[in-house]
């Protein structure tokens, strides 16, 4: 730690990237400088600050080449399997085979943010009638039509049922487009009726046995469809070292959330924290590597925290951010107002949760999915996220809208009702879209509002 | 008798009535229109937010949730047929002011798990229905109920032929609310005789025959009838979410009498052609059979504005689709809307070949 933690811009990092070079720097192979992503089309980069570590550099490259991995699985005959919807269930079990790569299509989400206007993934939803009404997730059509991202998986897994509309319905245009999907059933999650068998999961909620048996009759039916699409067995055997070489990454990210939202001074930006708990969802289509990754992020914040060090001022305002931000730059805005991460539900907290390891395996995924808080009503993700703003002594909440989410139109208003009535901080519900420059000025005066609140 | 307010199509109404319960179907105010009189209170007393108009929020999902929560009903039954429609359920229980039964209907319906999960529901709505003092019926009784229905709906689309667009539509909700047949408009009174034939036929031999198909159309739309009979149109196939086209089948004589509530579940969540369906294939195929069969000329889809999975499936329509398509988004300013829609109606009606 040469140099002391700080966020740095796009133009700074070529310099540092020299820098750790002539120091020695070890990179896998898809490591180098950043700029050759902004230069090959990720121009968002050049408009954020990032962290200086050599530990981010790695996270960042890892999380850009995500594409470039895919399309050499493709090259050496891995079969390639995209799981829709589904956050952090189904990758899972792809992962305990062999030769197999699972990713996440519903990931374009970000490409509009990443490519700026360069990327026409929007347009070309656009002309296939689907259009801003629609979340930023409508970016997947347009990348499965133009075909200049990842490459075409060989299946398509889909949840439904208790999930958005927005999914669902460009799911089945993808159907039509020509490519087989496999539906499997969530259902929305209810609470236990007096007397009714009640199963904990993980992350605290409670579901009715017949939801876990249902859904675990659900998984049966996908293992059983990745076996023979695979022609690899995908016993409980199988199943179990996937649960465990996933619950490994869990457990990192455990730890380097609790450090990363707890420390004083903010050990790692709320940027880097969120790619970091973006792994837990599919790995970024190399799961060793994933682990790999994590293992170095945490020992920087680890060596940062043991040295006192952070990269924002001490007794920056802790908020609480609920839901991902289309745009990734509106985290580097938060900081620059004097805010910082304490806490987040990104919609997908149950992937962070520990996969219970002394179940039947299908029983305990079956419980992870039914433990997605987007499966149940929108009280039950308060609540969740009451707790962890407890846990992590956030200050405030910021619900960040996604435009055209099914779920956004409501869902704030009981997280915020909720947060006030429960633990009477301030919240505020902001609308992100994939680009905000146009919209900064007024982000801005909303989000310093809420800070100069808090710093009085 | 208690009364339950429902507005899915997926929940059988002879499951309701056979339970001793009155079945109301949700009709009550215009989706799009704020009236204050709305203006209601929250779980503390303090002055409500309105569903209605807030962005991103489907219209109708937040209508239903607005008044359904002033309801003078014993419960309200809302279904996971979209995303929409199970936030707004879990808002009205969230609110606390009226028992909401959420029920869980699959998108996936080609797997027993799915039946299995279907049926589930109607056992748990039955505890409901029981809690409420309604009683759990033999099967006998159910069957009776069901042959009641069945002939109601068979005697509806025996005269739907002779029946205006908009007297159709409030039939095919009535027929959803009771068997009885003298709840519906009269024949005679709706019959497209000379004096309230469209005014002007753009064709010799009669009016343009279209079908119109999408989500829910409240009473307050049925006027999209009279302007399509005005500009020499008639609907002949009402397959919106509440239309025709969500009917179940004519139930089997046999099964009815063997398992009657296996058979309920198998015309309803068996054989519903709808949207949210995980595949949807089989509203294509309904589409595709009931446009020939009824040869017509063209078809208008009309969607609520932040309804996804009509909005996605515009385009496949207008692929798909035999005849021309005019797509109808009913946004939330009524007044933009009405005049809009109108014209759009007359220029498509003067396109058609
Ligand atoms: S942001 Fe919301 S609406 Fe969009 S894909 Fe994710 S869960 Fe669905
Ligand atoms: S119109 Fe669409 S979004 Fe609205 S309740 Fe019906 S299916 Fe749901």
């Amino acid at each position: 730690m040469n140099h002391p933690p700080r966020r740095i811009s796009l133009e700074d990092w070529d310099q540092r990237y020299a820098e750790l070079v002539d120091a020695g720097l070890h990179e896998p192979a898809y490591g180098g400088p950043l700029r050759r992503h902004a230069e090959s089309g990720d121009r968002r980069l050049t408009r954020l600050q990032l962290d200086n570590s050599a530990a981010a550099l790695q996270l960042w490259n890892f999380l850009l080449t995500e594409e470039q991995r895919l399309r050499q699985a493709r090259e050496v005959g891995w079969q390639i399997l995209g799981t829709v919807k589904d956050l952090g269930t189904i990758p899972v079990m792809a992962y305990a085979l062999r030769r197999v790569v699972a990713f996440y299509p519903d990931g374009a989400w970000w490409l509009p943010c990443l490519m700026e206007d360069q990327t026409r993934v929007l347009q070309t939803a656009d002309s296939l009638g689907i259009d801003d009404s629609f979340c930023p997730v409508r970016a997947m059509l347009g990348a499965f039509a133009n075909q200049a991202h990842f490459p075409l998986p060989d299946l398509l897994t889909c949840s439904v049922g208790a999930t958005c509309d927005d999914v669902s319905a460009l799911a089945q245009r993808l159907e039509r487009m020509g490519h087989p999907i496999l539906w499997w059933e969530v259902p929305h999650r209810r609470q236990p009726e007096p007397g009714e068998p009640a199963i904990p999961l993980p992350g605290g909620f409670h579901a009715p046995a017949c939801q876990v048996a249902l859904v675990q009759a659900e998984l049966t039916r996908v293992r059983d469809a990745l076996q023979a699409w695979s022609g690899q067995p995908l016993g409980d055997r199988q199943l179990r070292a996937g649960i465990g070489a996933a619950n490994r990454v869990r457990k990192l990210l455990g730890e380097l959330r609790w450090l990363g939202y707890t420390s004083e001074p903010c050990p790692l930006p709320a940027l880097e924290m969120l790619v970091a708990e973006m792994l837990a969802i599919h790995f970024c289509s190399d799961q060793p590597e994933s682990i790999h990754v994590l293992e170095q992020l945490l020992a920087e914040v680890r060596a940062r925290v043991t040295a006192g060090l952070g990269v924002l001022p001490k007794h920056a305002v802790r908020v609480f951010w609920v839901n991902p931000v289309a745009d990734l730059r509106v985290m580097n805005l938060l900081e620059d107002v004097g805010g910082r991460i304490c806490g987040t539900e990104y919609l997908f907290c149950h992937a962070l949760d520990l996969i219970p390891e002394d179940l039947p395996p299908l029983e305990a995924l079956a419980r992870c999915a039914l433990a997605d808080p987007m499966v149940g009503p929108p009280q039950d993700r308060s609540q969740r996220i009451c707790r962890e703003i407890r846990r992590f002594g956030a200050q405030a909440v910021v619900i960040s809208r996604i435009p055209g989410a099914s779920h956004c139109g409501l869902e704030g208003l009981v997280i915020a009702d909720m947060v006030r009535d429960r633990l009477g901080i301030p919240v505020i519900e902001i609308e992100v879209p994939p680009i905000t420059d146009a919209l900064e000025p007024s982000l801005r005066t909303r989000l310093e509002a809420l800070i100069e609140l808090q710093k009085r | 008798m208690n009364t339950i307010l429902y507005a899915s199509p997926l929940v059988p109404v002879e499951w309701l009535a056979a339970h001793g319960v009155r079945p109301i179907w949700w009709r009550a105010c215009d989706p799009r229109r704020i009236d204050a009189a709305d203006c209601d209170v929250d779980r503390r007393g303090e002055p409500g937010s309105l569903l209605r108009g807030r962005r991103g929020v489907c219209p109708l999902a937040a209508a239903v949730v607005d008044s359904a929560a002033r309801a003078s009903a014993s419960a309200v039954v809302l279904t996971t047929t979209c995303d929409q429609m199970r936030y707004a359920a879990s808002w009205l229980q969230y609110q606390r002011r009226l028992p909401t039964f959420l029920m869980n209907v699959p998108s996936t319906w080609e797997t027993e798990t799915a039946r299995s999960l279907y049926l589930a529901e109607l056992e748990r709505l039955s505890r409901l229905l029981v809690a409420l003092g309604g009683t759990r019926p033999s099967n006998e009784a159910l069957a009776e109920v069901m042959r009641d229905f069945d002939g109601a709906r068979a005697r509806l689309l025996g005269i739907r032929d002779r029946l205006l667009g908009r007297d159709l539509a409030a039939a095919l909700i009535t027929v959803r609310e009771t068997a009885a047949p003298n709840e519906w408009p009269s024949v005679a009174d709706s019959v497209p005789s000379s004096d309230c034939r469209p005014h002007h036929d753009l064709r010799q031999g009669g009016p343009l025959r279209l079908a119109m198909v999408g989500g829910p159309l409240s009473e307050s739309d049925y006027g999209l009838f009279d302007w399509i009979e005005q500009a020499g149109g008639r609907i002949v196939l009402d397959a919106t979410e509440w239309g025709e086209r969500t009917l179940p089948r004519v139930f089997s004589a046999e099964s009815t009498r063997r398992d009657p509530l296996s058979e309920l579940a198998d015309a309803y969540f068996g054989t519903i052609p709808d949207v949210f369906r995980r595949p949807n294939h089989m509203l294509y195929e309904y589409l595709s059979r009931e446009l020939s069969a009824r040869h017509v000329h063209g078809l208008i889809l009309r969607r609520y504005l932040w309804c996804d999975l009509w909005h996605a499936e515009v385009a496949v329509l207008k692929a798909c689709s035999p005849v021309p398509v005019l797509d109808l988004d009913a946004s939330d300013s009524e007044a933009s809307s009405s005049e809009r829609t109108r014209g759009r109606i007359e220029a498509f009606l003067e396109m058609l070949p």
